[in-house]
C-alpha cells in the first residue's frame, strides 16, 4: 500500500459522514428548485382562470348575492326598529335641525328686511290692514311670506260623506276615501260633544291644514298648505259661502258635473 | 256614467265583517284576529256592463257591537245599503237577529239591509237546514270570508241593486 492508496482510506474514515451530508443537502435543492419551477409552471395557467373568475364574482354578486343581502337587512332593521331608530335618530335629528335652522335664518332675514322698511308704503298698508281686520301685523308678514295654497277641494254629501265635487290642480290623494274618513271623523267629532248645532270646523293634518265649511246638504273640505291664519281663513269663509250662495243651487247637489264645472271656474 | 255609494257593514264582533270586506277588496284572508276600533273606510270600483256604469263602493266597516243600539247613529246617515253579518257558528250573534234588523229598518227607512251568515265553510248544510228557524227566514246569503264563497256575488249583486 503507496502513500496515496493509505491517504485516500484516511480521507474515506474522516469524510463519509460530511459527503452523505452534502449530497443529501443536493437532492433537497434539487426537490425544491423543481417545486419552484413547478408551482411558476402552474401559476402561470391557473392565474388567468382564477381572474376570470374574480371577474365573474365581481359582476355576478350584486345579482345573486343583491337581493339576499337587501332581504336580510330589510328583516335586521325590521327585528331592531328601536336599534336602528336610536342609531339614526341623531343624524337625522341634525340634518333636521340644520335644515330648520337655516329656514329660519332665511325668513328671519326676510322679516329684518321687512322691518327696515318700517316706514314704507307697504308697511303702511300692512299696520292699517292688521287695525282694520284685527290680525297681529306679524301674522300678516308669515302670510307675506308663507303664502297658503290650496291644494285640494272636495264637497262631500253630509252623512254619506260621498264625494258631491272636487277640484285640485294635482290629483295626489283618493278623494273617495278621504272623503269617507273626515265624515267618519266628523260624526264622532261631533257625537261626542253631544251638543246640538256644534259642528267640526277644522282638522291639522302634518303640514296640512284641513278647512270645514258646513252647509246644510253639504261640506266643503278645504285642503290648505303653507300658513293659515285668521285673515286667510276670513277670506276663504267669504269666498265659500259666495261660491255657495251664489253659484250653487239645490239642481247642482244631484247633476254632479254642473257642480265641478262651477267649483273649477269658482276656485281656479 | 260613475257613481258612489256608502255601504255600511254592522254586526257583533268577531263575526268577520273585516273579514268579508278584506276578501272583496284586497281578495285576502288571514287567520289573526284584529278587533276593529271605531271606523275603517274602504273603497271598491265595480263596472255594470249592462248598465255602462262604474259603481264606487264605499265600505264602512263599523266597529263590532253586541248591542246595536249602542251604534253611533250618526255613522249610519246617508247609507245606500248596510250589510248586517252574523256568524253561523255562534248563536249569539244571531240571538236577537229581528230586533237588530227591526232596529236599524226603524233608523233608516227605506235603506235595504242584507243579512249575511259567515263562516259558513265551518258547519254543513244539514247544519244550516236544522238551524233555519233561528236565522233562516232572515238571511239572504251564508258566505265565507276565508274561503270566497259568495262573497263577490254579495257586493256585486248589492252594487247592481242599488243603481237599478
Amino acid at each position: 500500500m503507496n502513500q496515496d492508496e493509505r491517504l485516500s482510506i484516511l480521507k474515506d474514515i474522516l469524510l463519509t459522514d460530511e459527503r452523505e451530508y452534502a449530497q443529501k443537502v443536493e437532492e433537497k435543492l434539487k426537490i425544491v428548485e423543481e417545486l419552484v419551477n413547478k408551482q411558476n409552471q402552474l401559476s402561470d395557467r391557473v392565474n388567468p382562470i382564477i381572474e376570470e373568475r374574480l371577474n365573474d364574482f365581481v359582476i355576478e354578486i350584486p345579482k345573486t348575492l343583491g337581493p339576499v343581502i337587501t332581504e336580510a337587512l330589510k328583516s335586521e332593521i325590521k327585528n331592531s326598529q328601536d336599534a336602528v331608530v336610536e342609531a339614526l335618530f341623531p343624524i337625522i335629528g341634525k340634518m333636521i335641525k340644520k335644515y330648520i335652522q337655516q329656514e329660519m335664518q332665511i325668513l328671519s332675514e326676510q322679516i329684518n328686511a321687512k322691518m327696515n322698511n318700517a316706514f314704507s308704503f307697504e308697511a303702511l298698508k300692512r299696520k292699517f290692514k292688521s287695525k282694520r281686520t284685527g290680525v297681529s301685523e306679524a301674522d300678516l308678514m308669515l302670510q307675506e311670506l308663507v303664502h297658503p295654497i290650496i291644494e285640494q277641494i272636495m264637497v262631500i254629501e253630509k252623512g254619506s260623506g260621498i264625494i258631491i265635487s272636487e277640484y285640485s290642480k294635482t290629483q295626489a290623494i283618493d278623494e273617495d276615501m278621504v272623503s269617507g274618513m273626515l265624515t267618519a271623523i266628523k260624526s264622532f267629532a261631533e257625537d261626542a260633544f253631544e251638543k246640538e248645532n256644534q259642528e267640526l270646523n277644522y282638522i291639522e293634518y302634518d303640514s296640512f291644514h284641513i278647512h270645514l265649511q258646513n252647509f246644510s246638504d253639504y261640506y266643503i273640505a278645504v285642503i290648505i298648505s303653507g300658513s293659515y291664519n285668521a285673515l286667510f281663513k276670513s277670506q276663504l269663509e267669504d269666498k265659500l259661502l259666495d261660491f255657495a250662495q251664489n253659484s250653487i243651487n239645490k239642481q247642482d247637489i244631484i247633476n254632479r258635473d254642473s257642480f265641478s264645472e262651477k267649483l273649477k271656474k269658482h276656485f281656479q | 256614467m260613475k257613481v258612489s255609494k256608502k255601504i255600511v257593514l254592522l254586526g257583533y264582533f268577531g263575526v268577520g265583517k273585516s273579514s268579508l270586506i278584506r276578501r272583496f277588496v284586497e281578495n285576502t284572508f288571514s287567520e289573526d284576529y284584529k278587533v276593529s276600533i271605531g271606523v275603517h273606510i274602504f273603497k271598491k270600483n265595480i263596472t255594470i256592463p249592462e248598465k255602462g256604469t262604474d259603481v264606487s263602493l264605499v265600505i264602512w266597516d263599523l266597529e263590532g257591537n253586541d248591542d246595536i243600539t249602542n251604534t253611533r247613529l250618526s255613522y249610519l246617515l246617508g247609507t245606500h245599503a248596510f250589510i248586517y253579518v252574523y256568524d253561523v257558528t255562534r248563536p249569539a250573534t244571531y240571538k236577537n237577529l229581528e230586533n237588530e234588523i227591526n232596529f236599524l229598518k226603524e233608523k233608516q227607512k227605506n235603506t235595504p239591509i242584507t243579512v249575511v251568515g259567515n263562516k259558513e265553510d265551518l258547519v254543513t248544510k244539514a247544519y244550516l237546514k236544522q238551524n233555519s228557524n233561528d236565522f233562516g227566514s232572515l238571511t239572504d246569503f251564508y258566505v265565507s270570508a276565508k274561503t270566497g264563497d259568495k262573497v263577490n256575488f254579495l257586493f256585486s249583486n248589492l252594487a247592481e241593486a242599488l243603481i237599478k
